[in-house]
Protein backbone atom coordinates (compact mmCIF):
# COMPACT_ATOMS: atom_id res chain seq x y z
CA UNK A 1 0.00 0.00 0.00
CA UNK A 2 2.48 2.44 1.15
CA UNK A 3 4.26 1.73 -2.36
CA UNK A 4 1.25 2.62 -4.27
CA UNK A 5 1.27 5.87 -2.37
CA UNK A 6 5.05 6.88 -3.33
CA UNK A 7 4.62 6.25 -6.66
CA UNK A 8 1.53 8.42 -6.80
CA UNK A 9 3.07 10.48 -4.87
CA UNK A 10 6.37 10.80 -7.34
CA UNK A 11 3.58 11.38 -10.52
CA UNK A 12 1.77 14.01 -8.84
CA UNK A 13 4.96 16.03 -7.66
CA UNK A 14 5.90 15.49 -11.40
CA UNK A 15 2.58 16.98 -13.09
CA UNK A 16 2.86 20.08 -10.62
CA UNK A 17 6.58 20.51 -11.30
CA UNK A 18 5.83 20.07 -15.25
CA UNK A 19 2.82 22.56 -14.93
CA UNK A 20 4.71 25.02 -12.73
CA UNK A 21 7.94 24.78 -14.07
CA UNK A 22 8.50 28.02 -16.30
CA UNK A 23 7.67 30.03 -12.74
CA UNK A 24 9.80 28.44 -10.04
CA UNK A 25 13.37 27.27 -9.65
CA UNK A 26 14.67 24.23 -10.04
CA UNK A 27 15.93 23.84 -6.31
CA UNK A 28 12.03 24.78 -5.16
CA UNK A 29 11.06 21.88 -7.60
CA UNK A 30 13.82 19.27 -5.77
CA UNK A 31 11.95 20.74 -2.62
CA UNK A 32 8.71 19.81 -3.67
CA UNK A 33 9.81 16.23 -4.58
CA UNK A 34 11.45 15.88 -0.41
CA UNK A 35 8.21 17.41 1.09
CA UNK A 36 6.37 14.46 -0.72
CA UNK A 37 9.22 11.79 0.86
CA UNK A 38 8.65 13.49 4.05
CA UNK A 39 4.94 12.79 3.68
CA UNK A 40 5.45 9.34 3.01
CA UNK A 41 7.81 8.69 5.66
CA UNK A 42 4.94 10.35 8.05
CA UNK A 43 2.31 7.68 6.91
CA UNK A 44 4.18 4.71 5.66
CA UNK A 45 7.80 2.46 7.10
CA UNK A 46 11.20 2.87 5.75
CA UNK A 47 9.99 0.92 2.52
CA UNK A 48 7.76 3.07 1.00
CA UNK A 49 10.21 6.15 1.89
CA UNK A 50 13.45 4.50 -0.02
CA UNK A 51 11.10 3.62 -3.09
CA UNK A 52 9.79 7.47 -2.71
CA UNK A 53 13.81 8.56 -2.71
CA UNK A 54 14.29 7.03 -5.93
CA UNK A 55 11.39 7.30 -7.54
CA UNK A 56 11.53 11.00 -6.76
CA UNK A 57 15.30 11.34 -8.00
CA UNK A 58 14.99 9.54 -10.94
CA UNK A 59 11.77 11.31 -11.65
CA UNK A 60 13.55 14.87 -10.97
CA UNK A 61 16.24 14.33 -13.00
CA UNK A 62 14.56 12.56 -16.28
CA UNK A 63 12.44 15.77 -16.18
CA UNK A 64 13.88 18.69 -14.57
CA UNK A 65 17.61 18.31 -14.47
CA UNK A 66 19.52 19.09 -17.74
CA UNK A 67 20.17 17.13 -19.85
CA UNK A 68 16.12 17.10 -19.90
CA UNK A 69 15.33 13.32 -20.78
CA UNK A 70 17.53 11.30 -19.43
CA UNK A 71 19.02 9.73 -15.79
CA UNK A 72 22.31 11.27 -16.81
CA UNK A 73 23.37 13.47 -14.02
CA UNK A 74 26.15 16.16 -15.06
CA UNK A 75 26.75 17.61 -11.64
CA UNK A 76 27.37 15.78 -8.48
CA UNK A 77 25.01 18.45 -6.70
CA UNK A 78 22.03 16.34 -7.69
CA UNK A 79 23.21 13.38 -6.22
CA UNK A 80 24.02 15.39 -3.00
CA UNK A 81 20.23 16.22 -3.46
CA UNK A 82 19.84 12.65 -4.05
CA UNK A 83 21.65 11.69 -0.93
CA UNK A 84 20.23 14.42 1.24
CA UNK A 85 16.53 14.01 -0.06
CA UNK A 86 16.86 9.89 1.57
CA UNK A 87 18.48 10.67 4.45
CA UNK A 88 15.40 13.44 5.39
CA UNK A 89 12.98 10.41 4.74
CA UNK A 90 14.75 7.65 6.70
CA UNK A 91 15.64 10.19 9.67
CA UNK A 92 11.66 11.14 9.22
CA UNK A 93 10.24 7.78 9.29
CA UNK A 94 12.45 6.40 12.24
CA UNK A 95 11.15 9.25 14.32
CA UNK A 96 7.98 8.73 13.27
CA UNK A 97 8.44 5.11 14.33
CA UNK A 98 9.64 5.65 17.36
CA UNK A 99 6.50 8.12 18.52
CA UNK A 100 3.97 5.62 17.08
CA UNK A 101 5.98 2.82 19.03
CA UNK A 102 5.95 4.97 22.06
CA UNK A 103 2.28 5.80 21.87
CA UNK A 104 1.59 1.86 21.34
CA UNK A 105 3.63 1.18 24.41
CA UNK A 106 1.48 3.48 26.52
CA UNK A 107 -1.91 2.50 25.34
CA UNK A 108 -0.56 -0.86 26.42
CA UNK A 109 0.29 0.09 29.88
CA UNK A 110 -2.89 1.67 30.33
CA UNK A 111 -4.66 -1.47 29.38
CA UNK A 112 -2.19 -3.17 31.90
CA UNK A 113 -2.80 -0.81 34.62
CA UNK A 114 -6.25 -1.56 34.00
CA UNK A 115 -6.42 -5.10 34.16
CA UNK A 116 -3.59 -4.80 37.26
CA UNK A 117 -6.23 -2.30 38.82
CA UNK A 118 -8.85 -4.93 38.63
CA UNK A 119 -6.99 -7.69 39.67
CA UNK A 120 -6.35 -5.63 42.72
CA UNK A 121 -9.79 -4.97 43.45
CA UNK A 122 -10.52 -8.31 43.22
CA UNK A 123 -7.48 -9.49 45.31
CA UNK A 124 -8.39 -6.60 48.02
CA UNK A 125 -12.10 -8.16 48.32
CA UNK A 126 -10.61 -12.01 47.83
CA UNK A 127 -7.99 -11.04 50.71
CA UNK A 128 -10.30 -8.99 53.10
CA UNK A 129 -12.84 -12.35 52.68
CA UNK A 130 -10.11 -14.59 54.10
CA UNK A 131 -8.55 -12.47 56.46
CA UNK A 132 -11.37 -12.10 59.00
CA UNK A 133 -12.37 -16.23 59.33
CA UNK A 134 -8.16 -16.73 59.30
CA UNK A 135 -7.46 -14.28 62.10
CA UNK A 136 -10.49 -16.13 63.71
CA UNK A 137 -8.68 -19.56 62.84
CA UNK A 138 -5.22 -18.22 63.92
CA UNK A 139 -6.46 -16.62 67.13
CA UNK A 140 -8.73 -19.46 67.99
CA UNK A 141 -6.07 -22.21 67.14
CA UNK A 142 -3.25 -20.63 69.16
CA UNK A 143 -5.14 -20.28 72.06
CA UNK A 144 -6.24 -24.02 72.21
CA UNK A 145 -2.27 -24.82 71.48
CA UNK A 146 -0.98 -22.48 74.38
CA UNK A 147 -3.70 -22.22 76.78
CA UNK A 148 -5.95 -25.56 75.75
CA UNK A 149 -5.50 -27.31 79.46
CA UNK A 150 -6.50 -24.36 81.03
CA UNK A 151 -10.01 -24.25 79.43
CA UNK A 152 -13.29 -25.86 79.81
CA UNK A 153 -14.32 -28.71 77.61
CA UNK A 154 -17.25 -26.57 76.49
CA UNK A 155 -14.51 -23.52 75.36
CA UNK A 156 -12.67 -25.65 74.29
CA UNK A 157 -15.23 -27.14 71.87
CA UNK A 158 -16.67 -23.73 70.97
CA UNK A 159 -13.07 -22.73 69.75
CA UNK A 160 -12.95 -26.01 67.67
CA UNK A 161 -16.29 -25.62 65.75
CA UNK A 162 -15.51 -22.12 65.00
CA UNK A 163 -12.25 -22.99 63.54
CA UNK A 164 -13.86 -25.63 61.74
CA UNK A 165 -17.01 -23.65 60.21
CA UNK A 166 -14.05 -20.62 59.22
CA UNK A 167 -11.85 -23.22 57.74
CA UNK A 168 -15.03 -24.33 55.75
CA UNK A 169 -15.68 -21.18 54.93
CA UNK A 170 -11.86 -20.55 53.49
CA UNK A 171 -11.66 -23.51 51.87
CA UNK A 172 -15.67 -22.20 50.12
CA UNK A 173 -14.29 -19.51 48.78
CA UNK A 174 -11.18 -20.61 47.53
CA UNK A 175 -12.69 -23.19 45.63
CA UNK A 176 -14.97 -20.16 44.05
CA UNK A 177 -12.13 -18.11 43.04
CA UNK A 178 -10.93 -21.22 41.14
CA UNK A 179 -14.32 -22.11 39.75
CA UNK A 180 -14.63 -18.25 38.33
CA UNK A 181 -11.93 -18.41 36.93
CA UNK A 182 -11.95 -21.60 35.06
CA UNK A 183 -15.56 -20.42 34.01
CA UNK A 184 -13.86 -17.30 32.95
CA UNK A 185 -11.27 -19.04 31.11
CA UNK A 186 -13.44 -21.26 29.20
CA UNK A 187 -11.64 -23.94 30.84
CA UNK A 188 -14.57 -25.86 31.70
CA UNK A 189 -16.50 -28.11 29.49
CA UNK A 190 -20.57 -28.83 30.51
CA UNK A 191 -21.35 -32.68 30.92
CA UNK A 192 -24.45 -33.18 29.71
CA UNK A 193 -26.39 -35.58 31.02
CA UNK A 194 -30.33 -35.90 31.62
CA UNK A 195 -30.81 -34.59 34.63
CA UNK A 196 -33.84 -34.37 37.16
CA UNK A 197 -33.93 -30.87 39.23
CA UNK A 198 -35.53 -32.73 42.11
CA UNK A 199 -32.63 -34.98 42.43
CA UNK A 200 -30.43 -31.83 41.78
CA UNK A 201 -32.48 -30.36 44.55
CA UNK A 202 -32.23 -33.14 47.32
CA UNK A 203 -28.48 -33.61 47.27
CA UNK A 204 -28.11 -29.63 47.60
CA UNK A 205 -30.46 -29.28 50.23
CA UNK A 206 -28.67 -32.38 52.21
CA UNK A 207 -25.20 -30.97 51.03
CA UNK A 208 -26.19 -27.40 53.22
CA UNK A 209 -28.17 -29.46 55.75
CA UNK A 210 -26.36 -27.36 58.19
CA UNK A 211 -25.86 -24.32 56.57
CA UNK A 212 -29.87 -23.79 55.90
CA UNK A 213 -30.74 -24.89 59.61
CA UNK A 214 -30.98 -21.61 60.51
CA UNK A 215 -33.78 -20.78 58.04
CA UNK A 216 -37.12 -22.49 57.36
CA UNK A 217 -36.84 -23.82 53.55
CA UNK A 218 -39.64 -24.73 52.28
CA UNK A 219 -39.53 -27.04 49.00
CA UNK A 220 -42.05 -26.66 46.23
CA UNK A 221 -41.50 -28.73 43.75
CA UNK A 222 -44.22 -30.27 41.88
CA UNK A 223 -44.65 -33.55 40.36
CA UNK A 224 -43.58 -34.97 36.79
CA UNK A 225 -41.18 -32.05 35.95
CA UNK A 226 -39.66 -32.55 32.91
CA UNK A 227 -36.20 -33.64 32.82
CA UNK A 228 -33.15 -31.71 31.96
CA UNK A 229 -30.12 -32.16 29.84
CA UNK A 230 -27.27 -30.01 32.17
CA UNK A 231 -24.32 -30.93 33.94
CA UNK A 232 -26.15 -31.80 37.00
CA UNK A 233 -22.84 -30.85 39.54
CA UNK A 234 -22.48 -27.36 37.38
CA UNK A 235 -26.84 -27.08 38.12
CA UNK A 236 -26.26 -28.07 41.75
CA UNK A 237 -23.93 -25.34 42.39
CA UNK A 238 -26.02 -22.77 40.91
CA UNK A 239 -28.93 -24.02 43.16
CA UNK A 240 -26.28 -24.17 46.30
CA UNK A 241 -25.22 -20.82 45.69
CA UNK A 242 -28.42 -19.25 45.64
CA UNK A 243 -29.97 -21.34 48.81
CA UNK A 244 -26.62 -19.92 50.52
CA UNK A 245 -27.12 -16.53 49.65
CA UNK A 246 -30.44 -16.69 50.90
CA UNK A 247 -29.22 -17.67 54.22
CA UNK A 248 -26.54 -15.06 54.23
CA UNK A 249 -28.05 -12.44 53.81
CA UNK A 250 -31.73 -12.88 55.76
CA UNK A 251 -31.90 -13.13 59.28
CA UNK A 252 -32.21 -16.40 60.87
CA UNK A 253 -35.75 -18.16 60.49
CA UNK A 254 -36.60 -16.21 57.60
CA UNK A 255 -38.29 -18.67 54.87
CA UNK A 256 -36.94 -19.70 52.14
CA UNK A 257 -38.75 -21.51 49.47
CA UNK A 258 -37.45 -23.23 46.63
CA UNK A 259 -39.72 -23.55 43.35
CA UNK A 260 -39.72 -24.90 39.72
CA UNK A 261 -41.87 -24.89 36.85
CA UNK A 262 -41.74 -25.93 33.47
CA UNK A 263 -43.53 -22.77 31.27
CA UNK A 264 -42.62 -21.45 27.75
CA UNK A 265 -40.37 -23.92 26.66
CA UNK A 266 -37.77 -23.75 30.31
CA UNK A 267 -37.86 -25.08 33.12
CA UNK A 268 -37.87 -21.96 36.29
CA UNK A 269 -36.05 -22.91 39.22
CA UNK A 270 -36.65 -20.07 41.82
CA UNK A 271 -35.27 -19.40 45.40
CA UNK A 272 -37.39 -16.94 47.34
CA UNK A 273 -36.71 -15.46 50.25
CA UNK A 274 -38.88 -13.22 52.73
CA UNK A 275 -36.17 -11.17 54.14
CA UNK A 276 -35.49 -7.50 53.62
CA UNK A 277 -34.98 -7.72 50.00
CA UNK A 278 -32.62 -6.00 47.85
CA UNK A 279 -32.79 -2.20 47.48
CA UNK A 280 -34.00 -0.56 44.28
CA UNK A 281 -31.17 -0.99 41.47
CA UNK A 282 -29.34 -3.53 42.62
CA UNK A 283 -31.40 -6.75 41.13
CA UNK A 284 -29.06 -5.85 38.04
CA UNK A 285 -26.01 -5.69 39.61
CA UNK A 286 -26.15 -8.78 42.12
CA UNK A 287 -24.77 -10.86 39.61
CA UNK A 288 -21.46 -9.05 39.08
CA UNK A 289 -18.33 -9.99 40.85
CA UNK A 290 -18.00 -9.01 44.55
CA UNK A 291 -20.79 -6.43 43.71
CA UNK A 292 -21.39 -4.82 47.67
CA UNK A 293 -20.09 -8.29 49.69
CA UNK A 294 -22.33 -10.64 47.42
CA UNK A 295 -18.42 -12.46 46.77
CA UNK A 296 -18.53 -14.88 43.93
CA UNK A 297 -21.07 -17.21 44.38
CA UNK A 298 -23.97 -14.93 42.04
CA UNK A 299 -21.62 -14.65 39.57
CA UNK A 300 -20.63 -17.61 39.03
CA UNK A 301 -23.96 -19.09 38.91
CA UNK A 302 -24.78 -16.11 36.18
CA UNK A 303 -21.90 -17.93 34.32
CA UNK A 304 -22.91 -21.42 34.60
CA UNK A 305 -26.50 -20.60 33.45
CA UNK A 306 -25.49 -18.66 30.88
CA UNK A 307 -23.00 -21.94 29.58
CA UNK A 308 -26.38 -23.84 29.66
CA UNK A 309 -27.73 -21.12 27.31
CA UNK A 310 -30.08 -20.07 29.97
CA UNK A 311 -31.40 -16.77 31.90
CA UNK A 312 -30.96 -15.84 35.40
CA UNK A 313 -32.11 -12.79 37.11
CA UNK A 314 -33.00 -11.32 40.42
CA UNK A 315 -36.93 -9.70 41.60
CA UNK A 316 -38.05 -8.09 44.07
CA UNK A 317 -41.10 -9.76 45.12
CA UNK A 318 -44.23 -7.95 46.09
CA UNK A 319 -44.76 -6.75 49.68
CA UNK A 320 -41.22 -8.68 50.86
CA UNK A 321 -38.24 -10.61 49.88
CA UNK A 322 -36.16 -11.49 46.86
CA UNK A 323 -36.43 -14.21 43.82
CA UNK A 324 -33.48 -15.35 42.49
CA UNK A 325 -34.62 -17.50 39.20
CA UNK A 326 -33.11 -19.37 36.50
CA UNK A 327 -33.93 -21.09 33.79
CA UNK A 328 -32.96 -23.95 31.42
CA UNK A 329 -33.93 -24.57 28.02
CA UNK A 330 -35.98 -27.66 28.09
CA UNK A 331 -36.01 -30.42 25.23
CA UNK A 332 -37.80 -32.92 23.56
CA UNK A 333 -37.53 -35.60 26.19
CA UNK A 334 -36.04 -39.08 25.83
CA UNK A 335 -37.90 -42.12 25.12
CA UNK A 336 -38.20 -44.80 27.54
CA UNK A 337 -39.18 -48.17 26.76
CA UNK A 338 -42.05 -49.44 28.70
CA UNK A 339 -41.49 -51.97 31.17
CA UNK A 340 -43.63 -55.26 30.31
CA UNK A 341 -45.54 -55.79 33.59
CA UNK A 342 -45.36 -59.55 34.20
CA UNK A 343 -48.82 -60.19 35.68
CA UNK B 1 -8.07 -56.96 66.37
CA UNK B 2 -8.10 -53.68 64.84
CA UNK B 3 -8.56 -53.38 61.37
CA UNK B 4 -5.37 -51.54 59.02
CA UNK B 5 -5.58 -49.00 56.98
CA UNK B 6 -3.44 -47.59 54.15
CA UNK B 7 -3.45 -43.96 53.45
CA UNK B 8 -1.36 -43.18 50.20
CA UNK B 9 -1.51 -39.24 50.38
CA UNK B 10 0.91 -37.04 49.52
CA UNK B 11 0.08 -33.89 51.93
CA UNK B 12 2.11 -34.53 55.03
CA UNK B 13 -0.22 -32.48 56.70
CA UNK B 14 -3.05 -34.47 55.65
CA UNK B 15 -1.73 -37.66 56.49
CA UNK B 16 -1.27 -35.95 59.93
CA UNK B 17 -4.84 -35.22 60.33
CA UNK B 18 -5.67 -39.15 59.17
CA UNK B 19 -3.67 -40.67 60.85
CA UNK B 20 -4.50 -39.00 64.06
CA UNK B 21 -7.90 -39.44 63.59
CA UNK B 22 -8.02 -43.03 62.26
CA UNK B 23 -6.08 -43.94 65.19
CA UNK B 24 -8.12 -42.11 67.57
CA UNK B 25 -10.64 -44.71 66.29
CA UNK B 26 -8.26 -47.76 67.20
CA UNK B 27 -7.53 -47.89 63.44
CA UNK B 28 -3.76 -48.59 62.70
CA UNK B 29 -2.38 -46.36 59.95
CA UNK B 30 0.00 -47.38 57.52
CA UNK B 31 1.04 -44.26 55.34
CA UNK B 32 2.78 -43.77 52.07
CA UNK B 33 3.41 -40.89 50.58
CA UNK B 34 2.97 -41.57 46.86
CA UNK B 35 1.23 -43.58 44.32
CA UNK B 36 4.34 -46.48 43.57
CA UNK B 37 5.19 -46.86 48.00
CA UNK B 38 1.59 -47.14 48.16
CA UNK B 39 1.31 -50.16 45.74
CA UNK B 40 4.19 -51.78 47.55
CA UNK B 41 2.52 -51.26 51.21
CA UNK B 42 -0.54 -52.37 49.77
CA UNK B 43 1.22 -55.95 48.77
CA UNK B 44 3.38 -55.26 51.74
CA UNK B 45 0.86 -54.36 54.96
CA UNK B 46 -2.20 -56.01 53.13
CA UNK B 47 -4.64 -53.37 54.82
CA UNK B 48 -8.57 -54.08 55.17
CA UNK B 49 -9.23 -50.97 53.44
CA UNK B 50 -6.94 -47.98 52.10
CA UNK B 51 -7.66 -44.44 51.40
CA UNK B 52 -6.43 -43.36 47.96
CA UNK B 53 -5.68 -39.32 46.88
CA UNK B 54 -6.60 -38.78 43.87
CA UNK B 55 -3.91 -35.95 43.15
CA UNK B 56 -0.85 -38.15 43.76
CA UNK B 57 2.49 -36.80 42.20
CA UNK B 58 3.79 -39.50 40.87
CA UNK B 59 1.45 -40.87 39.01
CA UNK B 60 -2.33 -40.96 39.17
CA UNK B 61 -4.50 -42.52 42.13
CA UNK B 62 -6.16 -44.23 39.48
CA UNK B 63 -3.00 -46.44 38.73
CA UNK B 64 -2.84 -47.62 42.48
CA UNK B 65 -6.92 -48.65 42.24
CA UNK B 66 -6.37 -50.52 38.88
CA UNK B 67 -3.07 -52.08 40.45
CA UNK B 68 -4.63 -53.43 44.19
CA UNK B 69 -7.39 -54.11 42.10
CA UNK B 70 -5.48 -56.92 40.61
CA UNK B 71 -4.98 -58.94 43.29
CA UNK B 72 -7.44 -57.84 46.22
CA UNK B 73 -11.12 -56.61 47.06
CA UNK B 74 -10.33 -54.88 49.92
CA UNK B 75 -13.00 -51.97 50.28
CA UNK B 76 -10.78 -48.83 48.21
CA UNK B 77 -11.98 -44.99 49.51
CA UNK B 78 -10.66 -42.19 47.18
CA UNK B 79 -9.98 -38.74 48.24
CA UNK B 80 -11.07 -36.12 45.89
CA UNK B 81 -11.17 -32.49 44.93
CA UNK B 82 -13.94 -30.46 43.50
CA UNK B 83 -11.45 -30.35 40.44
CA UNK B 84 -11.21 -34.15 39.63
CA UNK B 85 -15.00 -34.45 39.24
CA UNK B 86 -14.12 -36.89 36.18
CA UNK B 87 -11.77 -38.87 37.64
CA UNK B 88 -13.41 -39.69 40.78
CA UNK B 89 -16.44 -41.55 38.74
CA UNK B 90 -13.60 -42.86 36.56
CA UNK B 91 -11.91 -44.17 39.73
CA UNK B 92 -15.31 -45.69 41.30
CA UNK B 93 -15.52 -47.75 37.88
CA UNK B 94 -12.03 -48.83 37.97
CA UNK B 95 -13.16 -50.44 41.39
CA UNK B 96 -12.77 -47.53 44.26
CA UNK B 97 -16.01 -48.20 46.66
CA UNK B 98 -16.32 -44.63 47.77
CA UNK B 99 -15.10 -41.11 47.65
CA UNK B 100 -15.40 -38.70 49.73
CA UNK B 101 -14.42 -34.42 48.65
CA UNK B 102 -11.66 -32.48 50.05
CA UNK B 103 -12.21 -30.72 52.40
CA UNK B 104 -14.16 -32.94 54.59
CA UNK B 105 -14.89 -33.45 57.84
CA UNK B 106 -13.55 -36.46 60.45
CA UNK B 107 -17.38 -37.50 60.65
CA UNK B 108 -17.73 -37.83 57.54
CA UNK B 109 -14.59 -39.69 56.52
CA UNK B 110 -15.03 -42.04 59.53
CA UNK B 111 -18.87 -42.90 58.05
CA UNK B 112 -17.34 -44.08 55.23
CA UNK B 113 -14.83 -45.94 56.69
CA UNK B 114 -17.12 -47.86 59.25
CA UNK B 115 -19.34 -48.32 56.00
CA UNK B 116 -16.82 -49.82 53.82
CA UNK B 117 -15.11 -51.82 56.22
CA UNK B 118 -18.49 -53.61 57.43
CA UNK B 119 -18.87 -53.92 54.29
CA UNK B 120 -15.84 -56.57 53.47
CA UNK B 121 -16.37 -58.51 56.81
CA UNK B 122 -20.50 -59.25 56.09
CA UNK B 123 -21.59 -57.93 52.55
CA UNK B 124 -25.08 -57.63 52.79
CA UNK B 125 -26.82 -61.10 51.79
CA UNK B 126 -28.68 -59.36 49.04
CA UNK B 127 -31.88 -61.86 50.21
CA UNK B 128 -33.50 -59.21 52.50
CA UNK B 129 -33.33 -55.55 53.03
CA UNK B 130 -35.17 -53.23 56.17
CA UNK B 131 -36.04 -49.69 54.97
CA UNK B 132 -37.62 -48.10 58.31
CA UNK B 133 -41.31 -49.44 57.99
CA UNK B 134 -40.58 -51.23 54.43
CA UNK B 135 -39.23 -54.82 54.23
CA UNK B 136 -37.97 -56.09 51.08
CA UNK B 137 -37.31 -59.92 50.30
CA UNK B 138 -35.23 -59.58 46.85
CA UNK B 139 -36.07 -63.46 46.72
CA UNK B 140 -39.64 -63.73 47.11
CA UNK B 141 -39.41 -60.35 45.21
CA UNK B 142 -41.56 -59.26 47.62
CA UNK B 143 -41.85 -55.66 49.52
CA UNK B 144 -43.90 -55.23 52.91
CA UNK B 145 -44.92 -51.42 54.51
CA UNK B 146 -46.40 -52.49 57.75
CA UNK B 147 -47.51 -55.61 56.48
CA UNK B 148 -49.07 -53.62 53.43
CA UNK B 149 -47.39 -55.23 50.14
CA UNK B 150 -45.77 -52.72 47.90
CA UNK B 151 -45.51 -53.69 44.11
CA UNK B 152 -42.34 -53.04 42.74
CA UNK B 153 -41.67 -53.50 39.10
CA UNK B 154 -38.79 -56.17 37.87
CA UNK B 155 -36.46 -53.66 36.62
CA UNK B 156 -37.54 -51.48 39.94
CA UNK B 157 -36.37 -54.49 41.97
CA UNK B 158 -33.35 -55.03 40.11
CA UNK B 159 -32.27 -51.80 40.85
CA UNK B 160 -32.55 -51.52 44.47
CA UNK B 161 -31.17 -55.07 44.73
CA UNK B 162 -27.93 -53.54 42.89
CA UNK B 163 -27.76 -50.95 44.94
CA UNK B 164 -28.58 -52.67 48.36
CA UNK B 165 -25.59 -55.08 47.56
CA UNK B 166 -23.95 -51.68 47.87
CA UNK B 167 -25.05 -50.88 51.14
CA UNK B 168 -24.55 -47.25 52.37
CA UNK B 169 -21.80 -47.04 49.20
CA UNK B 170 -21.79 -45.08 45.75
CA UNK B 171 -22.98 -46.62 42.80
CA UNK B 172 -22.21 -45.29 39.49
CA UNK B 173 -24.33 -44.41 37.04
CA UNK B 174 -22.59 -46.71 34.67
CA UNK B 175 -22.67 -49.48 37.41
CA UNK B 176 -26.09 -49.36 37.94
CA UNK B 177 -27.27 -49.26 34.01
CA UNK B 178 -24.75 -52.15 33.17
CA UNK B 179 -25.97 -53.91 35.58
CA UNK B 180 -29.88 -53.55 35.72
CA UNK B 181 -30.77 -52.98 31.93
CA UNK B 182 -27.05 -54.11 30.08
CA UNK B 183 -23.87 -52.84 28.54
CA UNK B 184 -25.64 -51.41 25.76
CA UNK B 185 -27.53 -48.81 27.60
CA UNK B 186 -25.04 -47.55 30.08
CA UNK B 187 -25.69 -43.85 28.49
CA UNK B 188 -29.26 -43.66 29.12
CA UNK B 189 -29.11 -42.25 31.95
CA UNK B 190 -32.80 -40.58 32.48
CA UNK B 191 -33.50 -44.19 33.04
CA UNK B 192 -32.24 -43.99 36.12
CA UNK B 193 -34.34 -40.83 36.46
CA UNK B 194 -37.32 -42.51 35.85
CA UNK B 195 -37.10 -45.29 37.92
CA UNK B 196 -35.43 -43.55 41.11
CA UNK B 197 -38.36 -41.47 41.49
CA UNK B 198 -40.70 -44.27 40.80
CA UNK B 199 -38.77 -45.87 43.93
CA UNK B 200 -39.14 -42.81 46.02
CA UNK B 201 -42.49 -42.33 45.40
CA UNK B 202 -43.21 -45.46 46.50
CA UNK B 203 -40.68 -46.02 49.31
CA UNK B 204 -39.71 -42.84 50.56
CA UNK B 205 -42.21 -41.63 53.11
CA UNK B 206 -41.08 -37.66 51.84
CA UNK B 207 -39.88 -38.74 47.98
CA UNK B 208 -38.94 -34.64 48.06
CA UNK B 209 -36.51 -35.51 50.72
CA UNK B 210 -35.53 -39.16 50.72
CA UNK B 211 -34.33 -40.80 53.20
CA UNK B 212 -32.20 -43.87 51.81
CA UNK B 213 -31.80 -43.27 48.21
CA UNK B 214 -30.31 -40.63 47.84
CA UNK B 215 -28.57 -38.89 44.97
CA UNK B 216 -24.69 -38.17 44.14
CA UNK B 217 -24.97 -35.48 41.76
CA UNK B 218 -23.16 -36.42 38.33
CA UNK B 219 -21.52 -39.30 40.00
CA UNK B 220 -24.73 -42.12 41.09
CA UNK B 221 -26.78 -42.77 43.87
CA UNK B 222 -26.63 -44.47 47.79
CA UNK B 223 -28.70 -46.49 49.43
CA UNK B 224 -28.66 -45.57 53.13
CA UNK B 225 -30.69 -47.74 55.47
CA UNK B 226 -29.78 -46.25 58.39
CA UNK B 227 -30.01 -42.90 60.23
Amino acid sequence: MGYVWAAGATALCTAAGLALGAWIELVNIALVYLLAVVLIALRFGRGPVVAASVLNIAAYNFFFVPPLGTFHVDEPQHLLTFLMMLAVGLIVSRLTETVRARAQAQAELALQAETERIRNALLASISHDLRTPLAVITGSASTLAERGERLGAGERAALAQSIYEQARDVSELVNKVLQMTRLESGAIQLERDWGSINEIAEAVLRRLRDRLATHLVMVDLPENLPLVRVDASLVEQVLGNLLDNAARHTPPRTLVRLRAQATGGELVVSVEDFGPGLPEGEVERVFDKFHRGAGLGLAICRAIVRLHGGRIWAERLPGVGTAFRFALPLEAQPSMPAEVVPT
Amino acid sequence: MSATILVVEDEPQIRKFLRSSLAAEGYRVVESPNGRRGELDAGMHKPDLAIVDLGLPDFDGLHVIRHIREWSPMPIIVLSARIHERSKIDALDSGADDYITKPFGVGELLARVRVALRHATQPPSGRELALGPTKINFEKRRALRDGVEIHLTAIEFKLLACLAKHLGMVVTHKQLLQQVWGPSHVEHTHYLRVYMKQLRDKLEPDPVRPRYLQTETGVGYRLVAED
